[in-house]
């Protein structure tokens, strides 16, 4: 079975109006790397949540469905059950540091699971080492940058060995050259067989890496398959989705009856194709 | 606030930063119940020499210095009121002693604070089985308060941009002025309680009933030398004092 699997899931949030997710069906198989991503309000954060089960046994409301993690029912477990397989990292780093120093912060999911001490220092010491977080090992989180801090906290999840790592916008706030090492230490754990979903707006810098995107509106998948299929649909156009670049260009050549080999994610893809275009 | 700085954590590499917390615990009570026992001006004089060799071992005397000085005002703001208002036979010579015991508490106390950093302090508090929870909750209060406080900046910068008067008016106006800034406080964070718990949450906190810790406080030799000392020091101070008695050089007064 696949390890995430929607099953017609349904949730609205108590007090809120109107539902947040829609009959969702979804399911992610081991070592996809999929792209969620949709408008403001659309659920995509609300998706995440249902992923370790903080929809709904953290934020109550009205659930309709299932969702299955490792083959368990979200409903019937605890977050704490899904901390080793699904890891969430959410956009405001500030807000999951919560001890006084790198280190410390790396052992906390480990040691609320209870693992053995011995094991725990390995984990430290193979993360610090995997996201090059040496420089900073005493250091409080105030004396860190966002990109530092959003560094630190994907580390502090990695630690808890998950299946999945679940990344709600983790480049939001930070500038863009901090943004793209976090979006190359995701696609580097991506590589190495970890299943990655990623909340993310910017399109250009993940639809390369990605094997995977999921379009969301309104509180329902509205596209769901591989960043060209999905990218060239008109439907991202209707909804108001930044497509890259290079894709648009395509599009456009494409209504004026211009047709290219296949469809470019990137800048250089682009330059590839026209130049064997011309040759 | 400079004087609070006498309880603030400095980063050090000395004797003292490397004993376990709680054989320092230790020694500052026992320095702290000395002080207590006397009200004379030549012991506590001996007491408060014994604790500088202390701080000195700590590297810390500058900053002790640093912010006794910020306190100065506060003591001789002790010292003259206690002459004017105390009764007994040397009022002045009382109020002496009165301050010379409160520097020596507080010498003792930062002592404590000054090396121990808070993460020490709450795994001290957990191997003294007190309950995770609660040092989790202290080492959090730690961690946000500069948070809290940058965001109390950040607001009152918004507030100001928008017209709001904060630093106008009589005491009464400047009261009502606090509530533009504390209740977007508050909302603020609330939210951020809620998503500092979602990410917690997500990471097993209160999960297991057998968490473990990392890295665990271990009593050494010299924290075992240390606790032995300290009780020698207080059962022979408190021998002399309620035994033996105090020979009358020791309580000497200024006489006035
Ligand atoms: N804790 C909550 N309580 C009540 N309603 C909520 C809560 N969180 C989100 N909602 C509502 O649920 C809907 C979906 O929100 P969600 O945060 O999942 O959207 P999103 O796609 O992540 O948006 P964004 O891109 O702005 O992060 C929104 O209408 C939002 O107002
Ligand atoms: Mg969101």
């Amino acid at each position: 079975m696949a390890l995430v699997k929607f099953d017609d899931f349904s949730y609205k949030y108590y007090g809120a109006d109107s539902l947040a997710l829609k009959k969702i069906n979804l399911t992610i198989d081991n070592g996809e790397y999929v792209v969620i991503t949709g408008p403001s309000g659309c659920g995509k954060t609300t998706l995440c949540r249902a992923i370790n089960g903080l929809v709904p046994r953290f934020h109550r409301g009205y659930i309709a469905g299932h969702v299955y993690v490792d083959e368990k029912d979200t409903r019937e477990h605890e977050v704490a059950h899904f901390a080793a397989i699904a890891g969430l990292v959410f956009q405001n780093p500030e807000n999951q540091l919560v001890t006084l120093n790198v280190e410390k912060e790396i052992a906390f999911g480990p040691e609320n699971l209870g693992v053995n001490p011995v094991e725990v220092r390995r984990r430290v010491e193979e993360i610090i080492d995997l996201l090059d977080l040496e420089h900073l090992r005493d250091k409080h989180p105030h004396e860190m940058s966002g990109g530092e801090q959003q560094r630190v906290a994907m580390a502090a999840t990695l630690a808890l060995n998950p299946q999945i790592l679940v990344a709600d916008e983790p480049t939001s706030n930070l500038d863009p050259k901090s943004a793209e090492k976090i979006l190359e230490i995701i696609s580097t754990l991506n590589k190495r067989g970890m299943t990655v979903v990623l909340v993310e707006h910017r399109l250009d810098l993940v639809a390369k890496e990605a094997t995977r995107v999921v379009l969301m509106d309104r509180g329902r998948i509205v596209a769901d398959g591989t960043p060209t299929e999905v990218l060239v649909a008109d439907i991202c156009q209707d909804i108001g989705v930044g497509i890259p670049k290079a894709t648009e260009i395509y599009k456009r050549l494409n209504a004026k009856g211009l047709r290219l080999g296949s469809v470019p994610l990137t800048g250089e893809e682009l330059a590839l194709l026209i130049q064997e275009g011309t040759v | 606030m400079s004087f609070l700085e006498i309880f603030q954590y400095t980063r050090q590499d000395s004797i003292i930063h490397r004993l376990d917390p709680r054989s320092k615990l230790f020694l500052t009570l026992v320095c702290a119940i000395i002080s207590l026992l006397f009200l004379d001006i030549i012991p506590l004089l001996i007491i408060f020499a014994s604790l500088l060799p202390l701080l000195a071992a700590a590297k810390s005397l500058r900053r002790w210095a640093k912010s006794m000085k910020g306190l100065l005002v506060l003591l001789v703001f002790i010292m003259v009121f206690n002459t004017l208002l105390s009764t007994g036979p040397y009022p002045f010579s009382y109020s002496v002693s009165l301050t010379l015991r409160l520097v020596a508490l507080m010498t003792s106390f930062s002592l404590f604070f000054l090396t121990v950093h808070p993460d020490e302090l709450s795994q001290a508090l957990i191997q003294m089985r007190v309950r995770f929870e609660f040092a989790f909750a202290m080492s959090m209060a730690m961690r946000y308060v500069p948070t809290l406080g940058h965001e109390a900046y950040a607001i009152m910068d918004a507030q100001r941009s928008r017209g709001v008067e904060l630093d106008k008016g009589n005491f009464v106006q400047r009261v009502r002025n606090i509530i533009p800034i504390i209740v977007p406080l508050i909302i603020v964070s609330i939210r951020r309680a809620l998503s500092i718990a979602e990410s917690m949450e997500s990471r097993g906190f209160g999960a297991s009933e057998n968490r473990t810790y990392m890295e665990r406080l271990q009593f050494r030799r010299r924290d075992w030398s240390l606790v032995i000392v300290s009780l020698g020091v207080l059962v022979t101070v408190l021998y002399l004092r309620f035994i033996v008695g105090l020979p009358d050089l020791f309580l000497w007064n200024i006489g006035f």
